[in-house]
């Protein structure tokens, strides 16, 4: 099965690491989208099939967790698979989003912990080989 | 100037240079340089329980490893300036966003905004002077040159490390 992710970010630089790091771990990629803010991610999540959503939280027009809150409204939206890479320091708002099913990632990251923490959302049978 | 946030600062800019494009930082022997015109700034404000700014200058050598580093590029000067300036402003928020919770406590919400680079001609000293920390590096051949303002007073908890509070400053520092 090949996984179509969308990465929103208002870091064109951000989005371009998130998706080499997505190509190198070894993930069976389908089509990879990117959105600039969390207002331009609902309207690809509209026209596109999507199956892993990685989102910032600080983005101008619309936030990460704004985002996500309009994706828990929507039934076809709200089981999509979401983690949230940002450098998002306070541990209340990561309890709020980790309460709406959302998964975590600080930058800077590692490429491993994107790795691991997919394979933790979406499972082994996504990745090539299955043994990375 | 404070000592402990500038030490907190110093040590969050190292780890991140170090873990986003393996760049390794150690503490500025001298002065910072005054010619300014080598170097690329960017800033960005902040506002939660305590409000203020962050500059950042990094000599435009070290700017282009950045970019390059960050995007898995042979070559970081064919990169153009719009992407080094994004791997700057991606900089900074890094380091803010690692930095606040460090010093307004693990359960303080800030909203950083976007960070921005200043139009040209602006004084080196920017906006957010007077600063109230400053971290001054060297890095790879040039300088990473980092200043925080803080507006008000710290909150009451205070500068915080891994595993626990800073010794000498639990209550909070004025600035």
């Amino acid at each position: 099965m090949a996984v179509n992710v969308l990465i929103v970010d208002d870091s064109a630089v951000m989005r371009a690491m998130i998706q080499k790091t997505m190509i190198l771990s070894g993930l069976q990629l389908g089509e990879i989208h990117q959105a600039a803010n969390g207002r331009e991610g609902l309207e690809t999540l509209e026209r596109q099939w999507i199956d892993l959503v990685i989102a910032d939280i600080n983005m101008p027009v619309m936030t990460g967790e704004e985002m996500i809150e309009h994706m828990q409204t929507n039934p076809s939206l709200r089981t999509i698979p979401t983690i949230v890479i940002s450098t998002e320091g306070s541990q209340a708002r990561i309890d709020r989003l980790q309460r709406k099913g959302v998964r975590f990632i600080h930058k800077p990251f590692s490429p491993e912990i994107i790795r691991d923490t997919v394979k933790d959302v979406l499972g082994r049978e996504v990745f090539h080989g299955r043994s990375h | 100037m404070d000592a402990a946030i500038s030490r907190i600062l110093s040590d969050v800019v190292v780890d991140t240079l170090e873990k986003l494009a393996f760049l390794f930082a150690a503490p500025l022997e001298g002065p910072a340089p005054e010619d300014t015109r080598e170097l690329a700034t960017v800033r960005v404000r902040f506002s939660g329980p305590v409000c203020g700014g962050m500059q950042l200058s990094l000599s435009r050598s070290v700017l282009a490893e950045l970019a390059g580093n960050m995007l898995g590029a042979d070559d970081g000067s064919a990169l153009s300036a719009d992407e080094q300036h994004d791997s700057l402003r991606e900089l900074i928020n890094i380091i803010c966003g690692n930095l606040l919770p460090m010093i307004g406590g693990g359960t303080a919400e800030f909203n950083i905004q976007t960070p921005f680079i200043p139009a040209a001609g602006t004084s080196a000293a920017g906006e957010f002077a007077p600063v109230n920390a400053v971290s001054n590096l060297s890095v790879e051949n040039g300088v990473c040159l980092v200043s925080l303002q803080l507006e008000g007073p710290v909150p009451t908890q205070g500068p915080v490390v891994k595993g626990g509070r800073m010794a000498g400053v639990a209550g909070g520092v004025e600035s």
